[in-house]
Parts: structure tokens; C-alpha cells; sequence
């Protein structure tokens, strides 16, 4: 609906007295002012008289103001004539005249209009890191009049801020607390603030506060960060510096650490070099002990004065190098872990065998004597091959030595008279069968289990070491098997063990031995002693033993029946300079490089 | 601005939903069972629960107000509240009266408007229903305010039972005489009253907020309060 604006008499009309405002401070006094309107005659004091009407009952009048200020034109109405939530309505009366108009009605807290707050202030909040804004933190103080605390009235506030010498106020968002943020002031600039309030929910705000200047100017932010950046750098070139002396005096250390020795074949004794391609001569004659003292005894320690060099020490240990009857588990005991007939060397794995200079390296390489001995049984019964009338590998564990209390013993009785158990990786060839055939004698290891398998358990548990060796070695007297192997003369050639002694080692006398499918009945009466690799010798039930057979020889060359000659065994033609290597055998003593093999073959 | 503050309350409401301890009623009417919250607590929440009650009422009757009061009629406004209907009702009405009174009066008549405008404000949204123009947005708030004002007399009556012990309350104020006395002959148009509907309320939501705060004020200080 369209207001239209009574044709305005404004200018011709006179003005009647009116009410300019009633306004309420507290919500518990108001007042009223009026003027007199284009009357100027009635604008002396009492010519008008306010009247109002308080409609709390039906049989409300109209009363006259309670309390004039002339001074004014101001009608105070205070606590006792003030009413909250009653309508009231404003008249003026003159002589016989009366002014009343509609909107002179109200109830009090329509009209109320705050104080402005009081005791402002403000705060630097930060700065922003450019350097060209800040925030300002501003605080205040309700207005006293007003009690807002007791819940009387409830007050939100408005901050209006403007840079000084503008002339457009900012305003912010209402809010009924007591201070507020600005953000995004400029450095360098001057503002100015002030704030006003209203009852919430209201629409009729209080006059504005008096006005605070924030002033920030150019904080030489520059200065603190000055020295801040340089104690940083300075730090860091200290810290640097302090990390170069420690790797500089701790270059051996820290090498050990950070460059752990690539465990290289390095023999005690022996120059590397020798290792190399077509030295070969020269480092058997050293290992052989060739004229001089002995490996131990002889070599320039080429390794001194590199404790971080790993050594495989060929075992000097107990220097009972003339015990055959050894202690020394064989190559491949050694290498499994497997306990082996040694009374006092029950050390499993690396600490037997090897031995280093320094403390902390190589265990890790060894071999787990942890594993369960079953495991490594049937590992070794499968690699071998088998028997051509066994159908199955099975496999007896029996304990020998005392120090392995753990072996379970698995007895497999089977219907063969040999089962594999526990035998070498390598076996020696102790036989050429006519036909083609090798024999070969199994290791130290092997248990041949005869039908007496259960008592012999019974018998070599808890045994000592010497003991369980006699009943071992007699047993293995009786030991029969055999393995098809390649003719040698045909193709091939045979694992290079250490054909030890098979035929008549002593009686050769010679340098070299020879595999002849001979009966071995003819062998010599070995001295029970044996080392790692007593092989037994398959044929006869009366299978001696033999000289200590070395797992290994050197082939030197063949002779013209194409049979391998071998080195003679070291105690079997015992120079008394021949060293015994402790190590005796399993260490490879000579090995054939190809082309050395090339001038093997005819 | 409006509008901001429009979209808020708007929003409010959620705010609101658990406010009020309405699993009371659910123990067969009673509400002896509604001892888990604290007095403190509950009357904060009854407190803002009428704040937000005025603030509604007055955004709606500003709305209401813009839409469909014609300009002369609106210089009438404040004759209005003459004609409301709960003007009958025995209130303090200054702070000086409010002093006098004990909290316990004080929260019977916070009791007494909240009960006399529960049926009015239903009768409110009917009549808007059939207006042709009304929007939305006012029929949302004052149906809103409708809502509320229920759970509002909940929280009270546990009020009154928690802080003056007594016993439940019989609904004795929320009479359909009190509502259709006092319609002024002259106001024939819906509108109209519609409109005087709407101050008046607005105006006794005030009142409500205020007691309740004085109330709250002589719980925790009460020698400073009125």
C-alpha cells in the first residue's frame, strides 16, 4: 500500500507542539522532550503541560508529568512512575488545547537507547610478518547505568573504526561481549574508534562512546630478527664445524661403523696376492707349508696392522695336529652345526672353526647351530643321493655327543641295511667298480644302522667321545654301500674329495695314490685316528681305517690310466715339515682352477 | 544485517533440540524422574531457551510487520498494547515490583505467560496459513516459536518443581477466555490482530527473559539483585 504523504502543510501549516523524543537510559527512568512547535508562544515554561497515560488498567487516566526540567523542555519520569512493558501514551495540553498524536505511545523498553560504554582501550595483538598490518585487541566496559549484570538488560555493541581525517566509519559485526579484535590495520596509520550499544534484539542504539586513537608506527622488527638470524647461522656453522673435528678424529671409528669389512679371503699368513690367478703354485707351496715352519709359524702377518681385517685362521687351536682321532668335525659338521665326536670342542659352528681377531664380526655368517638337527638331516639325506635299492631316505639321528643332549633320536627302521644319515656333503671315492661304478665311503657321520639300530642308540647315548668313536668305527667296518657314479674314464670326473688311502697308502709311498677298483682288504691297518673325513671303506667288513683322510686332495695330474693322482696325505708320507694343517682338509688345501684342469686332462 | 541475523536464527533452532529435558514426561507423566540435570543447568537452559524466543518473536514481528501492515497502520502499533490478552494477568512491571516479589511468584508468572500463549500462538499459525503472501521464512518462525515455547513450559514446571518443591502443576493459566475477552471490537481486521498477536507476544517474551534472568541473578548473588 502505498503511503502517499498528506499534502505537506508543513511550510504554511503551523507546527503543532509535538513530542520530539521520550528515551529510556536503563530501562528504569525515561524521559521525554517536546517542543513547541511553530507556536512560539507556547514556548515559555508551563504554557505546555505533558500528560500521559500509563494503560495498565481499563481505568487508567492521564496524569501529569511527574517531574518538569523546564530548562529542557523535558519530562523525567523516574522510578517509581516508570513502568516496563505497559503502553504509555505523551499528550500536550495547552490553555484549552490539546496535542496528541498517535505515535506518542510507547512502552519503555522500545524506547530504550544505552549509554555508551565507558573505559576503552586498546591492545597489539601481532603484527603481521610483512610488516605492513597489525591486529588490535579493544576493550571496554559496559555502560554503568546499565545493569546488565544483574540480567536486566542485555547489551550487544558495536565498534565502528575509521583511519583519522576519513570521514566513513567501519562498522563490525554486533556483539554482546565486552571487547573485540580488528584486523588488518595499517602500520603508519592513525584510527580512530568508538562504540555504541543496544539492548539485543533491539532497534534502537545508544549514543556513541568517545573516541580512542590507536596509533601504531614502524616497529623495528628488522632489529630482533637481526640477531636471531645470525645466533641460527652462527649455530649451525658451530654444530658443523663440531661434526667435522668428531669425523676427523674418529675416521677409524667411524669407518668400522659406517664401512663394515667385506669379510675377503684373507688368510692369515698369506698375501693376498697369492691369491690371485696363476699363483696357485706358490700358495699351495705355502699352505702346504712348503720348506718352512708351517703356515702359522711362517707367513708374514701380512694383516697386522689391520684389525679390521677378518681372518679364516686354519685351526691352530689345539695344535694336537698329529690327533688324527680328531676333534675337528668334518667340513660339513662343521658347516651344519651338527654336533660331532669332539670331547672338549663342542663349540657348534663358528666359534669352532673360526676364529677371529676381532670379536664382533662374522658371527653373523655362520650357521645357525639352532637349527633343529632334523632339519639339517634330512637337508643332507636328500642331497646325497640315494641308495639304488632304498627307496626312501630315512634317517637315524643318534646322539653321539654328549654335549647335544637335544638330539632326538628318529629311528627309522628299515628293511635296508644302510640307511643315510648324516652324511657329508662330499664323500670320498674309495672304489672304482669295474663296471664303472665309484664307490664311495661315507662320512664321518654316517650312521649305518644295522638292525641293531636300537642298540646301538642305547649304547652310544651319553657315551664318551672315544667310546661312541670305537663302536662307530666298528660298525663302520661293517658298513656296505654304494653309489653309481660316473665313469671317469668315460665322462666327467668325480667329486674331488680326498680320495684318501683306499689302497695302500703306505706301501705307494708316493706322492700320488691310486683309484683302482681294488678290493680293500689290503689296506692298511689305519690308526683308528681319524679326522673329519673317515670314510669307510664299503667292501670290506674289515674296512679299515686308515690313515687320517683329508676330505680334500689336490689332483696333480692324471697318469696314463686316466686315474687321478693325488696328493699324498699329509700324515701318510709325513715330511716332518709338512705342516699338519690343523685345519686338515675340509679346508680346501689345493683346488683346481680351470685352467689347471686343462692341464690335467690328457 | 537482518538478513544475517535471520540466517542465524535459522540455525538456531538444532542448537535447541536437546535443551530442554523432555525425557521427564516420558516416565508416565510424571516428572520425578528429571533429577539428572542440575538446577543451575537447567535454568541456564530455560533462559536461553526464552532469549531465543524474544529474538524470534521480534524478527517475525518485524517481518510481519514489513509485509503486511500498511504504513498508517503501523504509527498504530504501539496503541497495541493495550489490547493484549495477557495484560489481565497480575505481573510486576518495573524493577522495583520485581524486587518485591519472591522467586517463587516470579516463576509462577514466567509459568502464567508461558501457559496463556501456548493456545494463541496455534491459533496464529492457522490464521497465517490462510494468508495468500505469507512467506515462508515467518510461517517457519512463528511455527518455531510455537514449538518452543511448549518445551519452555516443560523446563519451567521441572523448574518450579526442582527449585520450590512442589508437585506437578495444573495447566490453570491456558484458557480460551482469557484469549477471546479481550479482542477489541474495532480490530475486526485478521490482520490486525494478527499483527497485535504478534507485539504482544513479543513484548511478554521479553518479560519472560527478564525474570528468568533476575531469577538466575538471585540464585547465584543475592544481595545485589533485584
Amino acid at each position: 500500500i502505498m503511503y502517499s504523504l498528506p499534502l505537506c502543510h508543513c511550510l504554511s501549516a503551523p507546527l503543532e507542539p509535538h513530542f520530539t523524543e521520550c528515551i529510556s537510559r536503563e530501562q528504569e527512568t525515561f524521559r521525554c522532550w517536546w517542543s513547541p512547535g511553530s507556536y512560539h508562544n507556547l514556548s515559555s515554561p508551563g504554557a505546555l503541560r505533558v500528560f500521559y497515560l500509563k494503560k495498565d488498567s481499563p481505568t487508567s487516566e492521564w496524569k501529569e508529568c511527574p517531574e518538569y526540567i523546564h530548562s529542557n523542555r523535558e519530562c523525567f519520569f523516574d522510578v517509581n512512575h516508570t513502568s516496563v512493558w505497559i503502553p504509555y501514551c505523551m499528550q500536550l495540553r495547552g490553555e484549552n488545547v490539546t496535542y496528541f498524536n498517535e505515535d506518542d505511545c510507547f512502552t519503555v523498553e522500545n524506547i530504550v537507547r544505552p549509554d555508551p560504554p565507558v573505559s576503552l582501550s586498546w591492545t597489539l595483538l601481532n603484527i603481521s610478518p610483512s610488516g605492513l598490518s597489525y591486529d588490535v585487541m579493544v576493550n571496554w566496559e559496559p555502560p554503568p547505568s546499565a545493569d546488565v549484570d544483574a540480567g536486566w538488560m542485555r547489551i550487544e555493541y558495536e565498534i565502528q573504526y575509521r583511519e583519522r581525517n576519513t570521514t566513513n566509519w567501519e562498522a563490525l559485526e554486533m556483539q554482546p561481549h565486552t571487547q573485540q579484535t580488528i584486523y588488518g590495520l595499517h602500520i603508519g596509520k592513525d584510527y580512530e574508534v568508538h562504540i555504541r550499544c543496544r539492548m539485543v534484539a533491539f532497534t534502537k542504539f545508544g549514543e556513541f562512546s568517545d573516541s580512542i586513537f590507536i596509533e601504531v608506527t614502524e616497529i623495528p622488527t628488522k632489529e630482533s630478527t637481526i640477531p636471531f638470524t645470525l645466533v641460527l647461522v652462527l649455530g649451525i656453522v658451530g654444530i658443523l664445524i663440531l661434526i667435522m673435528l668428531i669425523v676427523i678424529t674418529q675416521q677409524h671409528r667411524l669407518m668400522m661403523v659406517l664401512l663394515p669389512p667385506v669379510p675377503a679371503p684373507k688368510i692369515k699368513g698369506i698375501d693376498s696376492e697369492l691369491l690371485k690367478k696363476g699363483k696357485l703354485d706358490e700358495l699351495n707351496f705355502i699352505l702346504t707349508g712348503g720348506g718352512m715352519g708351517g703356515l702359522p709359524t711362517y707367513a708374514p702377518d701380512f694383516y697386522q696392522d689391520e684389525p679390521w681385517v677378518e681372518f679364516i685362521e686354519v685351526d691352530g687351536e689345539d695344535g694336537d695336529s698329529g690327533e688324527r682321532e680328531d676333534n675337528r668335525a668334518s667340513d660339513t659338521q662343521r658347516l651344519l652345526g651338527l654336533p660331532h665326536p669332539v670331547s672338549h670342542h663342542m663349540n657348534m659352528g663358528c666359534s669352532n672353526a673360526i676364529s677371529f681377531p676381532d670379536d664382533d664380526s662374522g658371527r653373523a655368517s655362520c650357521y645357525n647351530p639352532d637349527l633343529p638337527e632334523q632339519d639339517t638331516l634330512m637337508l643332507m639325506a636328500t642331497l646325497l643321493p640315494g641308495q639304488p635299492e632304498e627307496e626312501e631316505a630315512s634317517f637315524d639321528v643318534e646322539e653321539r655327543a654328549p654335549a647335544s643332549s637335544e638330539r632326538s633320536l628318529v629311528q627309522a627302521q628299515t628293511g635296508g641295511p644302510q640307511t643315510w644319515v648324516n652324511t657329508d656333503f662330499y664323500a670320498q671315492v674309495s672304489n672304482v667298480m669295474p663296471s664303472g661304478g665309484v664307490v664311495l665311503s661315507p662320512g664321518q657321520q654316517l650312521r649305518i644302522q644295522e638292525s641293531t639300530s636300537a642298540t646301538e642308540e642305547e649304547t652310544q647315548k651319553g657315551k664318551e667321545d672315544e667310546d661312541s668313536k670305537e663302536t662307530e668305527e666298528q660298525k663302520q667296518k661293517e658298513l656296505q654301500f654304494q653309489l653309481l657314479v660316473v665313469d671317469p674314464e668315460g665322462s666327467g670326473y668325480t667329486t674331488e674329495s680326498n680320495v684318501r688311502q683306499i689302497s695302500t697308502p703306505p706301501s705307494s709311498g708316493e706322492g700320488y695314490q691310486t683309484i683302482h677298483p681294488q678290493p680293500v682288504e689290503t689296506k692298511p691297518a689305519a690308526t683308528m685316528e681319524d679326522n673329519q673325513s673317515p670314510y669307510i671303506l664299503p667292501d670290506s667288513p674289515q674296512s679299515q681305517f686308515f690313515s687320517p683322510v683329508a676330505d680334500y686332495t689336490v689332483v696333480q695330474e692324471l697318469d696314463s690310466h686316466h686315474s687321478l693322482l693325488l696328493n699324498p696325505p699329509p700324515n701318510q708320507s709325513p715330511p716332518p715339515c709338512l705342516p699338519q694343517h690343523p685345519l686338515k682338509a675340509p679346508m680346501p688345501v689345493g683346488y683346481i682352477t680351470p685352467d689347471l684342469l686343462g692341464n690335467l686332462s690328457p | 544485517m537482518n538478513m544475517r541475523s535471520v540466517w542465524a536464527l535459522l540455525l538456531w533452532p538444532s542448537l535447541l533440540t536437546v535443551s530442554m529435558p523432555l525425557d521427564c514426561k516420558e516416565e508416565q507423566g510424571s516428572l520425578s524422574g528429571c533429577t539428572s540435570i542440575s538446577q543451575e543447568k537447567l535454568l541456564d537452559r530455560v533462559i536461553h531457551h526464552a532469549e531465543l524466543i524474544y529474538r524470534v518473536s521480534e524478527e517475525s514481528c518485524s517481518l510481519f510487520e514489513e509485509m503486511f501492515l500498511p504504513f498508517p497502520l503501523q504509527l498504530q502499533s504501539s496503541q497495541a498494547g493495550y489490547a493484549c490478552i495477557t495484560k489481565a494477568l497480575p505481573m510486576p512491571s518495573s524493577k522495583s515490583e520485581i524486587q518485591q516479589i519472591s522467586d517463587k511468584w516470579l516463576l509462577h508468572s514466567v509459568l502464567m505467560l508461558v501457559q496463556s500463549w501456548i493456545e494463541p500462538l496455534v491459533y496464529l499459525q492457522t490464521t497465517m496459513d490462510r494468508y495468500d503472501h505469507a512467506p515462508d521464512m515467518l510461517l517457519n518462525k512463528t511455527k518455531w516459536v510455537s514449538d518452543k515455547l511448549i518445551s519452555l513450559e516443560q523446563g519451567v514446571v521441572v523448574l518450579i518443581k526442582k527449585m520450590l518443591d512442589e508437585g506437578m502443576l495444573a495447566t490453570t493459566y491456558s484458557e480460551q477466555g482469557l484469549f477471546q475477552s479481550d479482542v477489541q471490537p474495532e480490530m475486526l481486521e485478521s490482520v490486525m490482530r494478527d499483527y497485535t498477536l504478534l507485539s504482544c507476544f513479543k513484548k511478554d517474551a521479553h518479560k519472560m527473559e527478564t525474570f528468568l534472568k533476575l531469577l538466575k541473578c538471585r540464585q547465584t548473588d543475592k544481595y545485589n539483585c533485584p
